[in-house]
């Protein structure tokens, strides 16, 4: 018995230097559950795009509740309309939004109604604690503009399986999963019924503390990378590369995104001659102001926008 | 008589698809319609739906609150 007590101690020096070996050992049965697939582009798109716009815009949200808030929007200024000329034609609208929002921890309801009868409706409701459902819809008083999304999410321990169902006979469904601590690859497929066209793709998102990179290709042609760096708690700088194969349709863009203590900053520049940048300063508790800008030299297309969000 | 069981057949086969078809078409009109008052409830009904269920709450807003911009 004294002979094993005396041999015991000394192992135990050489298991703490193997401790910080077994702490890098993966545990594959342990992985963290993947980011869901339409969010693997999160960060990148945090970043490089954010809401720009051209006009004036006024956003007042009061809540009047804890979990109940009604919000008022103003916008006015020049709308783009899509047009086959090289010039952009833009008309001059103006619009009042009325919403309304009802937030729990199991069900969201957020609507949204225009002046000119546009309706924006998402509901987001916690079936169960795995199961989530979604709608989205935009309905509007003209025949056959109306649009419509219903989407089951189920999470699992280290995988998330997304069916889509859409109006116009519009299918999808997508898979990720944990490979590794760091890294998780998905594909999607999906299928429309209206437009007869179907397409599979596939996505892989490799993420640390410091950095995100990830990858997608899609059937449709369009090949999609794009790399994160969070250089520090303040700064982080985000680079896009966008190739279509069918239209041969290259483009690379370049971001940075200060976030501050009374602002956050984003701007980037694109490889189409396009910069644009976007301030978001907080003046007081609850009110901001936004600026925006947007310069195409190639177009000669100039939008300056700002606005002032109060509340909450 | 071998070409009269033979058109007896094919207005066999005719009747059997028409009645197929006339219960598909039923069925695609009847959810067609469905669709279309769906869309016409929840384009005039979804705001108020969410404002009732706001209101039902604990912490009730008085219908002031509740007009106001304030």
């Amino acid at each position: 018995m004294a002979s094993h007590i005396g041999v015991v101690p000394p192992p135990m020096t050489p298991a703490k230097g193997n401790e910080p070996k077994t702490a890098e050992k993966i545990d594959y049965l342990n992985l963290p559950c993947p980011i869901p697939y339409e969010e693997i582009h999160r960060e990148a798109l945090m970043s490089l795009k954010p809401e720009l716009f051209e006009g004036m815009r006024f956003d007042f949200t009061k809540g009047l509740n804890q979990k109940f808030s009604l919000s008022h929007s103003v916008f006015m200024g020049p709308m783009e309309v899509p047009s086959q000329a090289s010039e952009t034609i833009k008309i001059p609208t103006a619009h009042y939004e009325f919403g309304a929002n009802f937030l729990d921890p199991k069900l969201m309801l957020f609507g949204r109604i225009l002046t000119d009868g546009r309706l924006n409706a998402r509901v987001k409701c916690d079936l169960t604690d795995n199961l989530i459902l979604k709608a989205n819809s935009q309905l509007t008083s003209e025949p056959h503009m109306s649009h419509g999304m219903v989407n089951f999410d189920y999470k699992g321990k280290d995988f998330r399986i997304q069916f889509q169902l859409g109006n116009g006979a519009l299918f999808g469904a997508s898979y990720i999963q944990s490979v590794t601590p760091h890294l998780s690859l998905g594909s999607e497929v999906f299928w429309a019924g209206q437009h007869r066209k179907s397409g599979i793709g596939l996505a892989a998102r490799y993420n640390t503390d410091k950095m995100v990179a990830t990858g997608q290709v899609a059937s449709t042609g369009m090949v999609a990378l794009s790399y994160v760096q969070k250089v520090s708690e303040k700064v982080s700088l985000a680079s896009d590369f966008m190739y279509n194969y069918m239209s041969r349709d290259v483009t690379a863009s370049f971001g940075y995104d200060y976030v501050l203590r009374q602002c956050r900053l984003r701007g980037k520049i694109d490889s189409n001659g396009c910069t644009a940048a976007f301030l978001e300063e907080r003046l007081n508790m609850g009110l901001n102001f936004i600026l925006s800008a947007e310069i195409d030299h190639w177009k000669k297309d100039y939008k300056f926008g700002f606005g002032l969000t109060v509340g909450e | 008589m071998a070409t009269r069981v033979a058109l007896k057949a094919n207005g066999k086969k005719g009747s059997k698809t028409s009645e197929e078809r006339s219960t598909v078409k039923c069925l695609k009109e009847w959810s067609t319609w469905m669709m279309k008052k769906a869309k016409v409830i929840t384009h005039y009904g979804f705001i108020p739906l969410v404002i009732i269920i706001g209101v039902n709450l604990k912490r009730k807003p008085t219908l002031s609150q509740l007009l106001t911009p304030f």
